[in-house]
């Protein structure tokens, strides 16, 4: 396989996984805000 | 945008030269339960969202036949809270979003020239989610203590009084929403790696736009909602008070997050349809999209704006002045780039050559109801116009204008756009105009009294009301047994049009070719379109 389908396909798997860390960031995220503002 | 069907080589590009080496779909059961295929997925989305509008319609026609005068007729008050929930949580996830990521597997890789989707596996994957989430949805009509029926905005402490349903629903959800944020990644990847060589971002089909627009939203809100109700979840089974003023929490809490949702959610129900009538427009004109480029920023602009005005749902919550004023004025900013859109669609039909095709005559439709919708927005931004309307049929008129003739007719025109590329046949034109009338008369015969009625003072989510809405009401409730029926044409059109019919052009539509890569292929388009990128030029 040429250089070029290797990087695309290396570029589609990076931002698949960043987008889904970007959705898994926002739900956690939102729970964590509600602990933290639980203890103060 | 001119496109030849040439390869990188040079050559004429030729489908079914090609077609020998690739290997066409799998046969029966296996096909569908494994395809890969961006196009029988797409096609997997929209059937299942025609399903989920007959099963979401069958309860919106029981609530209408309770209402159809007052006092209590055909059942008790809490299977009447059942169906409002269920209705609105089916024609929202299972009927109004999928048939979008249906319309958006089909189109958005034969819109830039992409053999599929970027991850296909992943497509079937969160296409086969959804008949699991709404089989344990609609499942819970069955268990003790019945469906939900605290609306589908789930406000806490009254969803907590949810009986065995109560889990199911919640896992529902979260299956629904995973599905829609793999869908999401899945259409930004596409978009953003796999477009034909010489396919710049600002030069991409409107519809693959608001689609783009439309997934960033998706993955910004669905994981919210999913936080929101994973703590109702640790609320009613494991002793937490996030949202419980008993253990120090605070109920309204929930429905700033429902709501930081919940707005977003309204736009990622109604700018793919943007993108859809800006695609079927120039189409029926004859003539390019007027500012194309400006629709695009007034897209992102509505994107942008619907992050920050979720507190006008909340309005009688009680809030500080400045935050009402807030709330107020970034709700009515929308209109700016909302009246950019409606008066660059009135622009691209000026001095165009109209011809009324089923999908024109949508899309028409579209403009004026849609526009009614707006209006009613904008009234219900102003606060103590909204102290007055909220929890009132008002409200109801308001939100079913924005997504009926709204969300649904762009549907129904992005469907007779595309189906003949689809299917390879053109359907009962006759037919499909009949569908047209009939439900653009009775979709107002329908929601119009409505209006009256919540400026009245008839409350909403109520089995009985007084005497003096009884008229209005009756009225309402035939024009929703004539538009529920109307539909039934809908489904035989599509039958008709997958079994055969009259043979469709490459182009199908007169106006069509110079609108998008999808005209360039045949009809109906190869198992693999674009194996080879097309070359635009």
């Amino acid at each position: 396989m040429s250089a070029a389908p290797v990087r695309r396909k290396l570029q589609i798997r990076n931002a698949a996984l960043g987008l889904a860390t970007v959705a898994l960031a926002f739900y956690f995220g939102i729970i964590a805000l509600f602990i933290v503002r639980s203890h103060h | 945008m001119s496109k030849s069907e040439t390869s990188h080589s040079g050559h004429p590009h030729d489908h079914a030269a090609h077609d020998h080496d690739h290997h066409g779909p799998a046969t029966g059961i296996k096909r569908w339960l494994f395809t890969t295929n961006h196009k029988d997925i797409g096609t997997m989305y929209l059937v299942f969202s025609l399903i989920m509008f007959f099963i979401g319609g069958a309860m919106a026609m029981l609530i209408r036949a309770e209402l159809f005068k007052p006092g209590l007729q055909l059942m008790d008050p809490v299977f009447f809270n059942q169906m409002t929930t269920n209705h609105a949580l089916v024609m929202i996830f299972g009927a109004v979003m999928p048939a979008f990521v249906g319309l958006a597997n089909w189109m958005i890789p034969m819109q830039v020239g992409a053999p599929d989707m970027a991850l296909p596996r992943m497509n079937n994957f969160s296409f086969w989610l959804l008949p699991f989430a709404f089989t344990l949805l609609l499942s819970t009509f069955f268990v003790p203590g019945g469906m939900a029926a605290a609306g589908w905005t789930l406000y806490p402490p009254l969803s907590l009084q949810t009986g065995d349903a109560f889990p199911m629903l919640i896992f529902a959800i979260h299956l629904m929403g995973a599905s829609s944020i793999m869908g999401a990644i899945n259409i930004i990847v596409t978009i953003m790696n796999m477009r034909a060589p010489g396919m710049p971002l600002l030069k991409m089909p409107l519809f693959t736009w608001s689609w783009l627009i439309t997934a960033y939203l998706l993955i910004a809100v669905m994981p919210v909602l999913a936080g929101a109700v994973t703590m109702l979840l640790t609320d009613h089974f494991f002793g937490t008070s996030f949202f419980n003023a008993a253990g120090g929490g605070d109920p309204v809490m929930f429905e700033h997050i429902f709501w930081f949702f919940g707005h977003p959610e309204v736009y990622i129900m109604i700018l793919p349809a943007f993108g859809i009538i800006s695609e079927i427009l120039p189409t029926f004109a004859r003539k390019p999209l007027f500012g194309a480029t400006s629709m695009i920023y007034a897209i992102a602009s509505i994107a942008f704006l619907s992050f920050i005005v979720w507190g006008h749902h909340m309005f009688v919550d009680g809030m500080p002045v400045a935050a009402q004023l807030f709330y107020m004025m970034s709700t009515m900013l929308i209109a700016v780039p909302t009246g950019v859109k409606v008066f660059n669609w009135t622009a691209t039909l000026w001095r165009g050559s109209l011809t009324f095709e089923p999908p024109m005559l949508f899309a028409l439709s579209f403009l004026f109801l849609f526009s009614i919708g707006g209006f009613s927005g904008l009234m219900l931004a102003i606060v103590p116009v909204d102290f007055q309307y909220n929890q009132t049929y008002f409200v109801v008129a308001h939100f079913h204008y924005v997504l009926v003739p709204g969300a649904i007719f762009g549907i129904m025109a992005g469907v007779y756009y595309w189906i003949p590329k689809w299917t390879g046949h053109m359907y009962n034109m006759a037919l499909a105009k009949w569908h047209f009338w009939l439900s653009t008369i009775f979709v107002n015969v329908l929601f119009f009294p409505q209006h009256f009625l919540g400026l009245a003072g008839m409350p909403r989510r109520i089995p009985d009301y007084a005497v003096q809405f009884s008229d209005w009401n009756m009225v309402s409730s035939i024009g929703g047994f004539f538009f529920g029926a109307s539909q039934i044409l809908f489904a035989i059109l599509i039958v008709q049009c997958i079994r055969g019919g009259k043979k469709a052009t490459d182009k199908v539509w007169d106006g069509a070719a110079p609108h998008g890569l999808e005209w360039t292929l045949s009809s109906p388009p190869p198992y693999h379109s674009f194996t080879t990128a097309p070359e635009i030029t």
